[in-house]
């Protein structure tokens, strides 16, 4: 061996400057803006929301409310039938006069209040339902998941279908049954989630410390479980708009309003005799913001998801 | 005609090269720019030895390794620059592969240049044997040199095995793959036979068989054929196994991977690499992902398969204490560049490069006192478009202005040992580092 | 856990879940009150009314309903279906052949198309060929499919006139002889080329439409799975042995790739019997989908809840045996956690 030039510095390990909590948050979620944003997809599918967004918050200044109702179709029996480029009716008219246009503006007001009503309702009690069950755990778990699995095994369309009937053809009963069906979702999603955080090791350091079980579960176990459940709620901001067309198409929706499903079944009667615009627009938009949600929440769970960061 | 091959590749040393890596420049590109995971590398590795590829976690060790054989992703890699000229051996014709005194109880003898025939010419590198450059040989030779020339083994054997498929299935293919006319053979087929159904058969050897082959095969007459095959298949898997002291090998080959433990799927993935007899195995990191007391027996059976059959290995590693073990000579590398090269002992015994002796300062030994351990400080840089400054720039405890100019290549210090540090050779301009200059 | 003891303990649980199911579906019904009023026309006096709501036990609790109608099921009463005025266990197995026929049709197609699909995007990841392939998927994944099936209706029924509506012309079939009820089969078994190839074009267009959202959720998951397997370590590992860029896809990644899509095809099971009952109310197909429709619309609830009941029951069973498979193909996966 030869003989080593002593170093003046010992154990000279660099140590990591710590960063404060505050600027690690913000410099993550930056840094997973930025990842978002990096894929084209994401971006078109934001590009869609923020207009969807637009038309619905500024309805009733894009076109003239209909009175009372703004919701309800106006019916102008004068122009029945017209084609899309007719002045006044640039997608044309309904075979009852309605104007498609109005129609699918008004929609996307009501699908955004029937979307943010349902995923907010789901997502706040399923999460709290799921979590609770993950961290309590016992016969309380036991009991829900069973619940859950029982809600699981119906198809959730044929679920809502079926509540939706039997309440009798309204929008807010669609809206009903779709927040009965869709809350098992995040019950199981969180509850898995709760579990994984609460067998990890920092759980186990925050109750070596001596952390009291409420503080764990708000401070610890709370904050950091919700990534998966946004995703789903984001794809479910589509999927509840779908589903909700779906039985507005079959039927149970209120015959008249200004909704996309409604719309479409409407405008069914036309196309044997070639007047194709009254499905095919309000089908469209219904495409496209099912489209958008789903582009986003793709984009979101593969930014978040950390094997994905070689790819792209 | 041996004997004259080996006369004339030794020049600076007695024995010949098996492979040689002239200036090796593997980029991938990123985000942030162009990566310089391997920049001009260069080194041989000579017949029969192990050489050691020592070095941290991204330095550029393992894709070293990966472009011998091709694997390595592209895009987003780029081979910039650089070739690999691998000497194949064929199989001795004397013994066919048995081994016997002709071919030093190898199986293997090496194959003189076509063009020159063993005197040494610009086609074969002037080794007189065989050459072929790996880096750019066409898709379908390189499959030919993978797994029966050059075999690799894995890190994770656990990852490296296909988890759905038996470990007979998985040894099977490299069977399969290149020693299709062995099969045929053992099954009583003569390979230019033109009777009913001789295409299935050749096509079932060579694990090209369609659907419709496997129903020809499944009736008589060919069906006993088929069977002859499978069990000649099977002897030679076996004997495989057996090879790497496995026990009751033809239950193991009915085994899933994850039926077995970390040190067995090891011993099958070496089974494996060793099935063909290659001229040369790439070992990457083989015993990280393994227990320590699984480390030793797996380590002593990789060299105790070297030297009977004395198959040169690639011994790519982060463990200094393996290295010095097993290997016969040690190349470090740090940063994509190799900053240090030769035997084992003398690497050991006088580290010349920085690095290096940081390396053996951090690793504890018995004659080493309580608390003298010593980390490397700082962290590997980040080798998007690197300065054309010393990598080690930064880490080093002897930097000087010179260190800052230019980026130092190896230099001999001493017979088959180089090393690249401007300490050992004079620098082109600025302020010379020393051993006796310690900056901060 | 052993497979067999993991088999068995799922169905084990299989009674509970159908039963969890029946009591839901039971619960369904009563939300909106008493069905009694089905029963009942304007001239019934309050006697009448008190008898018939004692003839079908409605006078009694909950629970003890529950248990009279549990027993009506089990004994293979599903009550009354007013739309089709017939017992609904009468008309109910007729429905489902056409259902099963459109389901399964497009279920074929989906996996074919969707697997294959599917290999081919993974397999040449982030080239044109794997850009369109995700268009594709996640654009089918949106689509409401009652609205695709109008358009192509709008395309190829009443533009060009080549698409039919309906199951099947009725003079063609009125020779063939209804053994399995699926008309695809039962013309091949008569012989009678013509009435299959009728059967075949009718079934086309509502096939594909019902297909294409779970082709879409099939090629996404195979897409996905099969660049994951592809980063592996085996993969590189048969690239080692020398293996041919074909047998390392096919032997090696697509083998592995296969198994959580198998999952995904089960669940893809679901997705198709719910997407029935819109395109058989388009494409007047007169299976349970388009008949439940019509029968919810009338407040005939028997349909209804027979037809929750049957299809969460397949499900259930679907899910069941799709588990089965992935635990045979996945030997790396760890039963019952």
């Amino acid at each position: 061996m030869v003989d080593f030039p002593q170093s003046t510095r010992r154990n000279a390990i660099d140590t990591i400057a710590p960063e404060s909590a505050l600027r690690v948050r913000w410099r993550r979620s930056t840094e997973l803006t930025a990842k978002i944003l990096s894929n084209p997809a994401t971006v078109l599918g934001f590009a869609i929301i923020v207009a969807m967004f637009f038309m619905a918050i500024f309805a009733p200044w894009i076109t003239t409310a209909n009175t009372p109702d703004p919701y309800q179709m106006p019916r102008d029996w004068g122009a029945t039938r017209m084609p899309p480029g007719t002045p006044g009716y640039p997608l044309g008219t309904t075979n009852e006069g309605g104007d498609v246009y109005y129609g699918i503006v008004w929609g996307t007001r009501m699908s955004l209040q029937l979307s943010i009503t349902v995923v907010g309702i789901t997502l706040v009690v399923g999460s709290i339902i799921g979590s609770l069950a993950g961290f309590i755990g016992g016969k309380l778990d036991e009991v829900l998941m069973r619940i859950v699995d029982v809600f699981l095994s119906i198809p959730e369309l044929i679920f809502a279908l079926a509540i939706a009937a039997i309440l009798g053809p309204s929008f807010g009963n669609i809206m009903f049954a779709l927040a009965v069906v869709f809350w098992v979702k995040y019950a199981r999603i969180m509850r898995a989630r709760v579990i994984q955080i609460k067998n990890s090791d920092y759980i186990d350091a925050a109750r070596i410390i001596g952390d009291s079980k409420l503080n764990i579960y708000f401070r610890d176990i709370l904050p950091n479980s919700f990534t998966p459940v946004m995703v789903q709620a984001t794809l479910d901001m589509g999927n509840v708009v779908l589903i909700a067309a779906t039985l507005s198409f079959i039927g149970l929706g209120e015959a008249g309003i200004a909704e996309w499903g409604v719309l479409v079944s409407e405008g069914q009667a036309g196309i044997a005799s070639g007047r194709w615009w009254a499905s095919t627009f309000p089908g469209l938009m219904i495409f496209l913001w099912a489209l958008a949600f789903n582009l986003v929440g793709d984009g979101l769970r593969d930014a978040l998801d950390p094997r994905t960061e070689s790819s792209r | 005609m041996l004997d004259m091959i080996k006369r004339k590749s030794g020049t600076a040393n007695s024995s010949a090269t098996i492979a040689s890596v002239k200036d090796l420049t593997v980029h991938f590109q990123s985000k942030k720019g162009k990566v310089h995971a391997v920049d001009r590398v260069s080194f041989e590795i000579y017949d029969g030895e192990t050489l050691g590829l020592v070095g941290e976690t991204g330095c550029g060790k393992s894709v070293t390794g990966r472009s011998f054989l091709q694997l390595l992703p592209i895009p987003p890699g780029i081979l910039a620059q650089g070739t690999v000229n691998f000497h194949p051996h064929a199989r001795c014709a004397s013994c066919t592969g048995e081994g016997c005194a002709e071919c030093e109880h190898t199986g293997r003898c090496p194959v003189p240049c076509p063009s020159c025939e063993g005197s040494g010419c610009s086609r074969c590198d002037d080794s007189g044997a065989e050459t072929v450059e790996l880096l750019r040989l066409p898709d379908r030779d390189i499959r030919e040199i993978r797994g029966d020339r050059i075999a690799m083994i894995f890190q994770d054997p656990g990852k490296a095995l296909n988890p759905t498929l038996t470990i007979g299935d998985q040894i099977s293919e490299v069977f399969f793959q290149h020693r299709t006319d062995d099969l045929l053979e053992a099954s009583g087929f003569d390979a230019a036979d033109r009777e009913f159904g001789a295409g299935a058969l050749k096509r079932l050897a060579s694990q090209r068989n369609g659907g419709i082959d496997n129903l020809l095969l499944s009736i008589p007459p060919l069906r006993g054929r088929r069977d002859r095959i499978l069990k000649a298949l099977s002897e030679m898997v076996a004997e495989a196994l057996a090879q790497t002291h496995i026990p009751n090998p033809q239950q193991v080959m009915d085994r899933y991977p994850h039926e077995l433990s970390g040190g067995m799927r090891q011993r099958v993935m070496i089974a494996q690499a060793l099935a063909c007899n290659p001229d040369l195995l790439i070992a990457d990191e083989p015993t990280t992902a393994l227990d320590v007391t699984v480390q030793a027996r797996i380590l002593d059976l990789i060299s105790d398969l070297q030297q009977r059959r004395q198959t040169s290995v690639l011994y790519i590693s982060h463990d200094l204490s393996l290295v010095r073990r097993i290997c016969d000579r040690v190349a470090v590398m740090y940063a994509g560049r190799i900053v240090e090269i030769g035997r084992t002992d003398q690497v050991f015994k006088n580290p010349c490069h920085p690095y290096t002796r940081g390396l053996l300062q951090a690793v504890p030994t018995a004659a080493r006192k309580r608390g003298e351990l010593m980390a490397i400080k700082g962290t590997v840089p980040e080798l998007v478009d690197p300065a054309p400054s010393c990598r080690f720039i930064g880490r080093c405890q002897y930097e000087q202005s010179a260190c800052r100019m230019q980026d130092p290549a190896l230099h001999p210090v001493a017979d088959e040992h180089s090393v690249s540090c401007f300490i050992h050779h004079p620098a082109p301009a600025g302020d010379a580092p020393g051993f006796d200059k310690r900056t901060s | 856990m052993q497979l067999k003891d993991y088999i068995i303990r799922r169905l084990i649980i299989l009674p509970f879940l159908i039963i969890g199911v029946s009591v839901v579906v039971f619960s369904l019904t009563r939300i909106g009150g008493s069905p009694v009023g089905i029963y009942l026309s304007h001239e019934m006096s309050q006697e009448q009314v008190a008898e018939i709501e004692a003839r079908f036990h409605l006078d009694k609790s909950l629970p003890v309903q529950y248990f009279y109608w549990a027993r009506g099921v089990l004994s293979g009463d599903f009550g009354w279906s007013g739309v089709s005025v017939a017992p609904v266990a009468e008309v109910f197995p007729k429905k489902l052949a056409a259902t099963m026929e459109l389901a399964v049709a497009s279920g074929i197609v989906a996996v074919a198309i969707g697997v294959w699909l599917g290999t081919f995007a993974g397999a040449r990841r982030n080239k044109p060929a794997d850009h369109i392939t995700r268009i594709v998927a996640v654009s089918g994944a949106s689509m409401p499919n009652f609205w695709f099936a109008i358009l192509l209706l709008i395309v190829f029924w009443a533009n060009l006139g080549w698409a039919p509506i309906g199951r099947a012309s009725p003079e063609l079939f009125a020779a063939v002889p209804q053994r399995t009820g699926l008309y695809t089969v039962d013309s091949l078994i008569a012989g009678n080329l013509n009435a299959f190839f009728d059967a075949l074009w009718h079934l086309m267009l509502p096939a594909i439409t019902l297909g294409y959202g779970a082709t879409a959720i099939i090629a996404r998951m195979m897409r996905s799975s099969l660049v994951e397997e592809l980063q592996q370590d085996y993969v590189d590992a048969a690239r080692a042995k020398g293996l041919p860029e074909r047998l390392v896809l096919k032997k090696h990644a697509r083998r592995n790739a296969l198994i959580p899509t198998v999952t995904v095809i089960g669940l893809t099971f679901g997705f198709l019997l719910q997407g029935t009952v819109s395109i058989e109310i388009i494409f007047r197909w007169p299976g349970i989908g388009k008949w439940m429709a019509d029968s919810v619309l009338r407040g005939d609830q028997a349909t209804l809840m027979t037809y929750v009941l049957f299809t969460s029951i397949l499900f259930l069973f679907v899910n069941l045996v799709v588990d089965i498979i992935y635990a045979n193909l996945d030997r790396r996966v760890e039963l019952g956690k």
